[in-house]
């Protein structure tokens, strides 16, 4: 990201002069307090939006030049898990992340082929056929990482993933990202939970009013000098 | 083969989104076929009225009884004169001996013999003038009535012009009307495709943010809308063909369609029925699915 800024149609300033650049196989924290515009930056990563100034670059590509009809190719290169999960209720597990290969016209052999495999990734090969609402809050979010990575993202992206769940399930889903991420996928995660940003002493992007005013590797939640 | 799998997809999608609001969908699909019932009604209609009036066309368009005793020669310069008119095509000489000829042979059409009583009947000799085009037969009529030679006109030109406003009147009412059907069932598919569409927000959501192209999103509604369009012309179809063949022969007696013709107009009339069924469909359901989509990206 470069010299991006967001403001939003009604006026609102969501982001001002925020130059990032996260490289490839990082795993990246977003700080903020609530309204800070995390989630709007996350918005131009996977451009939902597109930034009124400056320019975003995501995976070889300039998202602001980028056309309406190259926008789905961008996703499939994005892994993208929100705290709400967005599951479909009437599909099953498995159904769920197959969905995302189906609605992306995978061939047959591979869906069934790989939709087990990122089942045992993530610890639900038991539960493929339950659904959502069989499944605790952990084991849903589970089933959306696994979604997220069906197209074999280099990166994925989580905004506020364990926003709903106690704290060792919160544990576990950030454990299972630090396991993608050491497979070689980018991670950025957006979050409010400081004892996990504290423990896991890594980079940390710190947005507040829209501005970035930290970007400190191997960092706690606050600053700390 | 991706294109294999997106047809699939799609159609697959589109008939669970038949069914899944299947009151919606049947009511739509219902509206349609009323839509094609009148529009059929309407052809059939439309297509004898014309069928009548080709009839009329190619028979002969005026007649001129001759004097009795009419001298030969006068009667073949009189011939001569005729063929001179413009817009006549040829003219052919009715002695009355043949018109009484033709006269057994429609009462034997009709089943009885024709009976004079023993009396000795005379017909008139008469010309029978074929025009060109049907509408000289006014001046035609007009140069014959002021003829020494000719007692009596008779042309065609009321029975051609009644027949024409009729049809003229039809048509209009009909495709008036027709339109106007169409309209509603235009607004009913748009509203069953909005509902479909506003029913599947959430898996459109995960759909944009997963990666599907548009077409992905989109194709499954629109065949949902042609679904409902080619289920509609399918049932008209039927139920048209059922009812074609008490109707056929009353297009050959009552209209003059020619057999082949009339045999034929049925794989026209299924044509048109699906032509309008789909493109109806088709219509809709992009309107809807056009409209929802860019407001919601
Ligand atoms: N679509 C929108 N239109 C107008 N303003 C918006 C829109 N989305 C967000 N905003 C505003 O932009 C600012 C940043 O919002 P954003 O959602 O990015 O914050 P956040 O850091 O994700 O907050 P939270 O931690 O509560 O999720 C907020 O003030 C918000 O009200
Ligand atoms: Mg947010």
């Amino acid at each position: 990201m470069v010299d991006v800024g967001m403001t939003y149609p009604n006026g609102k300033v969501a982001l001002a002069d925020v130059n990032v650049e996260i490289p490839n196989g990082d795993f990246v924290f977003l700080v903020g307090p609530s309204g800070a515009g995390k989630s709007t930056f996350i918005r131009l990563l996977i451009r939902e939006q597109v930034p009124t100034t400056g320019s975003v670059r995501v995976a070889g590509r300039d998202l602001v030049r980028m056309r309406r009809r190259q926008v789905p190719a961008l996703r499939r290169r994005i892994g993208i898990v929100f705290q709400d999960f967005r599951l479909l209720p009437s599909k099953t597990v498995a159904e769920n992340v197959a969905f995302a290969l189906d609605v992306t016209g995978a061939p047959r052999s591979h869906i069934r082929q790989r939709v087990p495999q990122l089942l045992s990734l993530v610890g639900l090969q038991d539960h493929a056929h339950h659904l959502p609402t069989q499944l605790s809050g952990g084991e849903q979010q589970r089933t959306a990482i696994a979604r997220a990575l069906v197209h074999a993202p280099t990166i994925l992206i989580a905004d506020e993933p364990t926003g709903n769940l106690d704290p060792v399930t919160s544990w576990e889903i950030i454990q299972l990202l630090i396991q993608i991420n050491e497979l070689g996928t980018t991670v950025l995660m957006a979050t409010h939970n400081q004892e996990i940003v504290n423990a896991m002493r890594r980079r940390v992007l710190a947005l507040e009013g829209g501005h970035l005013v930290r970007d400190e590797a191997a960092a706690a939640y606050e600053r700390e000098y | 083969m991706p294109f294999a799998r997106f047809i699939g997809f799609s159609i697959v999608r589109a008939w669970q989104g038949f069914w899944r609001n299947a009151m919606m969908s049947l009511a739509a699909t219902a509206t349609v076929i009323l839509m094609l019932v009148l529009l059929s009604g309407l052809l059939i209609v439309i297509a004898g009225l014309n069928s009548g009036l080709e009839f009329i066309e190619s028979k002969v368009a005026v007649t001129a009884q001759l004097q009795d005793d009419l001298p030969e020669a006068d009667r073949i310069e009189l011939i001569a004169d005729v063929e001179t008119q413009p817009g006549v095509a040829s003219v052919a000489y009715v002695s009355p001996e043949e018109a009484m000829e033709r006269l057994r042979a429609s009462y034997r059409e009709a089943g009885e013999e024709l009976d004079t009583g023993g009396a000795e009947i005379r017909l008139f000799a008469s010309l029978e003038i074929n025009l060109v085009d049907p509408n000289a037969s006014g001046d035609v009529g007009e140069f014959l009535a002021t003829h020494d030679d000719v007692v009596r006109v008779l042309t065609k030109q009321a029975e051609y012009d009644t027949l024409l406003g009729i049809i003229n009147v039809i048509r209009t009412v009909g495709l008036v009307g027709i339109g106007l059907v169409g309209l509603t069932v235009l607004f009913m598919i748009i509203n069953t495709i909005r509902i479909a569409v506003y029913s599947r927000a959430g898996e459109i959501e995960i759909m944009r943010l997963v990666g599907a192209s548009d077409s992905f999103i989109r194709w499954p509604f629109i065949l949902e809308g042609v679904l409902c369009g080619l289920i509609g012309a399918i049932v008209t179809i039927v139920l048209v063909a059922i009812v074609w063949d008490p109707i056929q022969p009353a297009m050959v007696t009552i209209f003059q369609m020619p057999t082949a013709v009339s045999a034929r107009f049925l794989t026209t009339l299924s044509v048109v029925l699906l032509a309008a069924g789909l493109g109806v469909g088709a219509l809709g359901s992009w309107i809807s699915v056009r409209s929802y989509l860019s407001a919601t990206h």
